[in-house]
C-alpha cells in the first residue's frame, strides 16, 4: 500500500449490519428442518451441532421464534405420522417390538433436537408459555402415535393379551413389557392409567372372578387358599417386573376381592375342609395361610374369629355338660387344659399371636367353663390330685408350668369364692394326711393365688401352713418334756388347728379307746400349760391312726385307718364278734359316719379286716361284725381310711353351695355399705353396678340377692329410701 | 240458713255432707270462697282443724268412762264400750283414723295423753261432738295425702311393741281394711300370694312401698318396670301374677269377685 492521504484512525463500533433478509428466516428454518429430517432418518452424524445451534439461536434472537416453534411442531408431527403408520403395519407379535424401537429412536431424536433448540427452550418458550421441547415431543408422540385409533386399541389389546398369556403359564417378553409401560408412564400418569391400567384391572377382575368360581367348585378350602396365595404372589411379582409400582395395591385389591372376599363365607364354612376342620385336624399351615389372606380383606379376620369363637363355645359347652366326662373331675380338667394348649398353639403358630384372637379364646373359655357350676370344685380336685401324686418326680420348672396353666383356668372362673371353699377343704385333707408331694409346689400355688386375688384370699390358707409348722414345734416340745413317760405308749402326733383358718367342721362325738385317752390328756395338759386362754377340742373325724394287726395265721400287717375306724377296731381286742349296737354304744360315733366307716372295714375287697353277717353290701342296725382272721393282703401296709378328696355327692354339693351363698351375703352387704358411705346418695341401678364391679374378682352377685341385702340394710337402718325419688337410697350415718 | 238463697242453701248442705263439717264452718268456708264449692273445699282442708274450745273437765269425764279400772289407760274393753257408744263397729276403719289423730303407739290401747291429744285436735269433748266428727274423719281417708300418712302410721300402730316387722296375719287384715277404702283391685291376689309364698313378717319398707305400687302401677302392670327398685317381694308378686295367668299379655283378668 502506497502513501495516501492520511485519515484519522478511528475506531468505530462493530457494526454488523443485520441484513433483514426476509428470506433469512425461511432460509434458516430450512436448514433446521433439514436437520430434523436427517435426525429422524438416522443421518445425524453428518450434522454440525454448533452450526445448527447458532441458526436456532439467531432465529430466536431475530424474533422468528414463533416460526421456529411452529415449524418444529409441523415437522415432528409429520414424522410421527409416518412412524405411526409403520408401527401399525407391523404384524402380530412384532407390533410391540416396533413400537418400542421407534419410541427409543424418538427419544434419541428428541434429545438431539432439544439440544439444538436449547436457546429457544430457555427463552422464547417460557416467555410465550409454550410447551417446552421435550414435553412437546412426548405430547406429540402421545397424540399422534399412541392415541391414533389403530395403535391405541391394538396396543391395549396386545398388552392385556400378554398378561393373560402369562397368567396361563406362558412365558412372555417381560423386558419389552417393562419398556412399554415405562413409556406410558413417561407420557403422563393419566396415559398409563387410562390406556392401560384401568383396562388391566377390569380384565383381571373378570379373569379372577371366573377362575375363583372354577376353583371353589373343584377345590377344598386348603387347596383353594394355596391357589389364591399363589396368584396373589404372581401379581405382586408381575408388578415389580414390568408395571408401575402404584399398580401393586390396585391389582392385589382386585385379587383379594375376587378370590377371597367374594368367597369368604363359603370357604370358612366349607364342609370337611373349612376353618373348623382345620382347627380339629391342627392344619397349622393352612390356618396360617387363611389368616394371612383373610387379613387382607375387610372383615376377613372378623369372620374367622367369629366362626372360631362359636366353635370353641359349642364344643366347650358340650364338654362341660357331658355327664360321662364329668364323672372324672381330674380327667375333665386335664381335657380343658389340653384344649387350651391346642388353641394357644393355633393362635401362636398360625394366627401370629393376634391379640384379638387371644381375647376371643379367653372369653369363650370363660363362657363355657362357667356354664357348669361345678367347675371350681373340679379344678380344685385336679390341683389336689397333682399335689398328691401327679407331680411326683417332676422338675421344678415343669411344676411351675402345670401350676401356671391351672391358674389360667382359674382366672376364667366367675365363682372364685366357691373354688376357695373347696381348695381349703382339699388342702386341709392333704396337710393333715401328710400327703402332699412337694411343699414348695403348694406354697408356689398359694403365691400365685395371692398375686391374682389379693392377700385376703390366701391369708387363711397360709394360716393352715403356719399351724402345721407350729404343731411340729409343739410336738417337739411335748416329747422333750414327757419323753420318758410316753416312750412305751402309743405314739401320738397332734396337729393343733386354729379354728378360723381351717374349714369348719361340725363337732362330733367319739369315745376314744382307753389306751389313747391317757396320752391325749397328757398332751392337752401340756398344751394348755403353755398356752393360756385357749380351748382344745379333738377333731375325731379328721384324724388317722396306724395299727399293727396280727391275723389268724400270724400274718402281720400295718393298717392305716381313720380315727373312727381305729376306735371300732380296738373294740375287737376284747371280743371276736360284736353287733352293730355293741359297736355304736361304746364309741358313740354318729350313725351315718359309723356306717360308712364299717362299710370300708367290712365290705371292700382286699380291705376287709372285718367280716359282716349277713354279707350284704349295706350296713344295717342288725348286722354283726367279726374279726376277719383270714384276712390277707400282699402289702404289709394296708390303707383303709378314706381320706383322699373326692368329688362331692349331690346333697353335699347342695350343702356347700348353700354355705357359699350364706358367705356371700355379708360380703355383698359390706360392699353396699362401703359404696354408700362414699357416695351418700345413689340410685338402685348404680348400686347394683358398683357392687358387681367391686365383687367381680370373687364372684358374680345376683341382682336379686343385692336387692334383698339392700332391703335388709334399710330394715336395720343403714340406708333409707329418698322421700322424693323412691329409686334413690341414702346412707344413714 | 233461712236467710240464704236456695242455691246457697244447697251448697251449704252439700258441703256439710261431703266434709262432715258443721254448718257454721260450712258457711265460713263458702263465704271465704265466694260461694264456690271447689274453693270452699280447698279453704276447708287447708285450714288447721278449727279448734273449737274443748272443756278439759269434760274430757276427763269422758276418759274416766272408758279407762281400765286397774291401769291408767284405755284398754280393749274401754275401746269396745266407746265404739258401742258411738255406734261404730270396732273393726271400722274410722277407728284407725281416730288412733292416727291420737298418734297412738299401739293398737287396742290408748294412753291418757294420747286420748287427750287426739280428742283436742279433733275438737271433741263430748260423745255428741265425737259422733259429729265421724263423717269428717271418714272424709279424711279420701284425701290422698292424709291417706298416705294414715297408711304409714298403721304399720307402726299395728305391729307388736318392740318388733321391727309386722306379723303377716295382722298385715293382711290391715291391708284388707285399708284397700277396701282405696279400692286396689289386686289386694286379694296380694294377700293370697303372701300366704302361699312368703309366710313371714312384713318389713316397713315393703309396707310403705306397697302403697306406692298400688298408687302408681296400673292393675294390668303395663307400667311396671322390673328395674324400678321395687322391694323384691313386690317383684316376686309380679312374677306370681304372671305365672298364674292373672296377668296375661298385659291384661288383668280378674278372677276374684270383688
Amino acid at each position: 500500500m502506497s502513501a495516501q492521504k492520511k485519515k484519522a484512525f478511528q475506531i468505530e463500533a462493530f457494526k454488523h449490519r443485520v441484513v433483514v433478509d426476509p428470506k433469512y428466516a425461511e432460509k434458516t428454518w430450512k436448514i433446521l428442518e433439514h436437520a430434523i429430517h436427517e435426525i429422524y432418518n438416522h443421518n445425524a452424524s453428518g450434522l454440525s451441532f454448533e452450526e445448527l445451534y447458532r441458526n436456532a439461536y439467531n432465529m430466536v434472537l431475530h424474533k422468528f421464534g414463533e416460526k421456529l416453534y411452529s415449524g418444529l411442531v409441523t415437522t415432528m408431527t409429520s414424522h410421527l405420522k409416518a412412524i405411526s403408520s409403520s408401527i401399525e403395519a407391523a404384524q402380530g407379535g412384532l407390533f410391540l417390538d416396533e413400537l418400542n424401537r421407534k419410541w427409543a429412536e424418538h427419544n434419541k431424536a428428541m434429545q438431539m433436537i432439544r439440544d439444538i433448540l436449547m436457546y429457544m427452550d430457555r427463552t422464547f418458550i417460557p416467555n410465550t408459555h409454550k410447551t417446552p421441547v421435550h414435553e412437546l415431543g412426548l405430547n406429540l408422540w402421545r397424540d399422534v402415535v399412541i392415541h391414533s385409533s389403530a395403535v391405541q386399541t391394538r396396543l391395549q389389546a396386545i398388552l392385556l393379551e400378554n398378561v393373560r398369556r402369562e397368567r396361563s403359564g406362558e412365558v412372555i417378553d417381560r423386558g419389552l413389557m417393562r419398556s412399554i409401560s415405562k413409556m406410558l408412564m413417561d407420557l403422563g400418569p393419566s396415559v398409563y392409567q387410562d390406556d392401560f391400567e384401568k383396562h388391566f384391572l377390569e380384565v383381571s377382575a373378570d379373569f379372577y372372578r371366573l377362575e375363583s368360581q372354577d376353583f371353589i367348585e373343584s377345590c377344598d378350602c386348603g387347596e383353594y387358599l394355596k391357589k389364591a396365595e399363589r396368584r396373589l404372589n404372581e401379581e405382586i411379582e408381575r408388578v415389580s417386573h414390568y408395571l408401575d409400582a402404584k399398580s401393586e395395591v390396585k391389582i392385589t385389591n382386585v385379587v383379594e376381592k375376587e378370590m377371597i372376599e367374594n368367597h369368604m363365607h363359603r370357604l370358612v364354612q366349607m364342609e370337611n375342609s373349612g376353618l373348623v376342620n382345620m382347627i380339629v385336624d391342627e392344619k397349622y399351615e393352612d390356618l396360617g395361610r387363611m389368616y394371612c389372606l383373610f387379613r387382607r380383606v375387610p372383615n376377613g379376620l372378623v369372620l374367622v374369629r367369629d366362626v372360631m369363637t362359636s366353635y370353641i363355645r359349642d364344643t366347650g359347652k358340650q364338654l362341660v355338660t357331658d355327664p360321662e366326662r364329668l364323672k372324672d373331675p381330674v380327667d375333665f380338667v386335664q381335657h380343658l387344659l389340653d384344649l387350651k394348649d391346642k388353641y394357644d398353639k393355633i393362635i401362636t403358630s398360625a394366627f401370629s399371636n393376634d391379640k384379638t384372637f387371644q381375647n376371643a379364646l379367653n372369653s369363650s373359655f370363660e363362657y363355657f367353663m362357667n356354664l357348669n357350676s361345678r367347675s371350681p370344685e373340679f379344678i380344685s380336685l385336679f390341683v389336689d390330685d397333682k399335689l398328691r401324686k401327679g407331680l411326683r418326680g417332676v422338675t421344678e420348672e415343669d411344676v411351675e408350668l402345670v401350676l401356671d396353666k391351672v391358674m389360667m383356668l382359674f382366672r376364667y372362673l366367675q365363682e372364685k369364692d366357691v373354688f376357695e371353699k373347696y381348695y381349703k377343704q382339699h388342702l386341709a385333707k392333704r396337710l393333715l394326711s401328710g400327703k402332699t408331694v412337694s411343699e414348695d409346689a403348694e406354697r408356689s400355688l398359694i403365691v400365685k393365688l395371692k398375686t391374682e386375688c389379693g392377700y385376703q384370699f390366701t391369708s387363711k390358707l397360709e394360716g393352715m401352713f403356719t399351724d402345721m409348722k407350729t404343731s411340729q414345734d409343739t410336738m417337739q416340745g411335748f416329747s422333750a418334756r414327757h419323753g420318758a413317760d410316753i416312750a412305751d405308749g402309743p405314739m401320738l402326733s397332734v396337729q393343733v388347728l386354729t379354728t378360723g383358718s381351717w374349714p369348719t367342721q361340725p363337732i362330733t362325738t367319739c369315745n376314744l379307746p382307753a389306751e389313747i385317752r391317757g396320752m391325749c390328756e397328757k398332751f392337752r395338759n401340756y398344751y394348755l400349760g403353755t398356752h393360756t386362754g385357749r380351748r382344745l377340742s379333738w377333731q375325731t373325724n379328721m384324724g388317722t391312726a396306724d395299727l399293727k394287726a396280727t391275723f389268724g395265721k400270724g400274718q402281720k400287717h400295718e393298717l392305716n385307718v381313720s380315727t373312727y375306724q381305729m376306735c371300732v377296731l380296738m373294740l375287737f381286742n376284747n371280743a371276736d364278734r360284736l353287733s352293730y349296737k355293741e359297736i355304736e354304744q361304746p364309741t358313740e360315733i354318729p350313725a351315718s359316719d359309723l356306717k360308712r366307716c364299717l362299710q370300708s372295714l367290712a365290705c371292700v375287697k382286699g380291705k376287709n379286716v372285718l367280716r359282716k353277717e349277713p354279707m350284704s353290701k349295706d350296713i344295717a342296725d342288725t348286722d354283726t361284725f367279726l374279726f376277719n382272721d383270714k384276712f390277707t393282703s400282699k402289702f404289709f401296709k394296708v390303707k383303709i381310711g378314706t381320706v383322699a378328696a373326692q368329688r362331692e355327692s349331690e346333697p353335699e354339693n347342695q350343702e356347700t353351695r348353700q354355705r357359699v351363698e350364706e358367705d356371700r351375703k355379708p360380703q355383698i352387704e359390706a360392699a353396699i355399705v362401703r359404696i354408700m358411705k362414699a357416695r351418700r346418695v345413689l340410685d338402685h341401678n348404680n348400686i347394683v353396678a358398683e357392687v358387681t364391679k367391686q365383687l367381680q374378682s370373687r364372684f358374680l352377685p345376683n341382682p336379686v340377692v343385692i336387692k334383698k341385702r339392700i332391703e335388709s340394710l334399710i330394715e336395720r337402718e343403714f340406708l333409707e329410701r329418698d322421700k322424693g325419688d323412691r329409686k334413690l337410697y341414702r346412707y344413714l350415718a | 240458713m233461712h236467710k240464704l238463697g236456695r242455691g246457697h242453701r244447697d251448697k251449704v248442705q252439700q258441703f256439710m255432707t261431703i266434709t262432715g263439717a258443721s254448718e257454721k264452718i260450712a258457711l265460713q268456708a263458702l263465704k271465704a270462697s265466694d260461694w264456690h264449692l271447689e274453693g270452699a273445699f280447698d279453704f276447708f282442708y287447708s285450714q288447721p282443724h278449727i279448734k273449737s274450745y274443748t272443756d278439759t273437765t269434760r274430757l276427763e269425764e269422758l276418759y274416766n268412762r272408758y279407762k281400765d279400772p286397774y291401769t291408767d289407760m284405755i284398754l280393749v274393753d274401754g275401746i269396745t264400750l266407746l265404739c258401742n257408744d258411738l255406734q261404730v263397729d270396732p273393726q271400722d276403719i274410722v277407728m284407725l283414723v281416730v288412733s292416727w289423730h291420737m298418734k297412738a303407739s299401739t293398737m287396742c290401747e290408748y294412753s291418757k295423753e294420747e286420748f287427750f291429744i287426739g280428742l283436742q285436735a279433733l275438737g271433741i269433748d263430748s260423745l255428741e261432738k265425737f259422733g259429729e266428727r265421724i263423717p269428717f274423719m271418714r272424709s279424711e281417708l279420701k284425701d290422698e295425702q292424709k291417706f298416705h300418712e294414715i297408711y304409714n302410721f298403721a304399720f307402726g300402730w299395728a305391729k307388736e311393741k318392740g318388733q321391727k316387722s309386722l306379723a303377716l296375719d295382722t298385715a293382711i287384715g290391715m291391708w284388707q281394711l285399708l284397700f277396701a277404702e282405696k279400692q286396689w283391685p289386686l289386694v286379694d291376689h296380694w294377700c293370697q300370694f303372701l300366704q302361699a309364698r312368703h309366710n313371714k313378717a312384713i318389713s316397713r319398707d315393703t309396707w310403705s312401698q306397697l302403697l306406692e305400687f298400688a298408687r302408681t302401677i296400673d292393675p294390668a302392670l303395663s307400667n311396671y318396670d322390673a328395674e324400678g327398685a321395687w322391694p323384691y317381694l313386690i317383684d316376686e308378686f309380679v312374677e306370681y301374677l304372671n305365672e298364674n295367668g292373672i296377668i296375661q299379655n298385659g291384661q288383668f283378668g280378674d278372677r276374684s269377685q270383688k
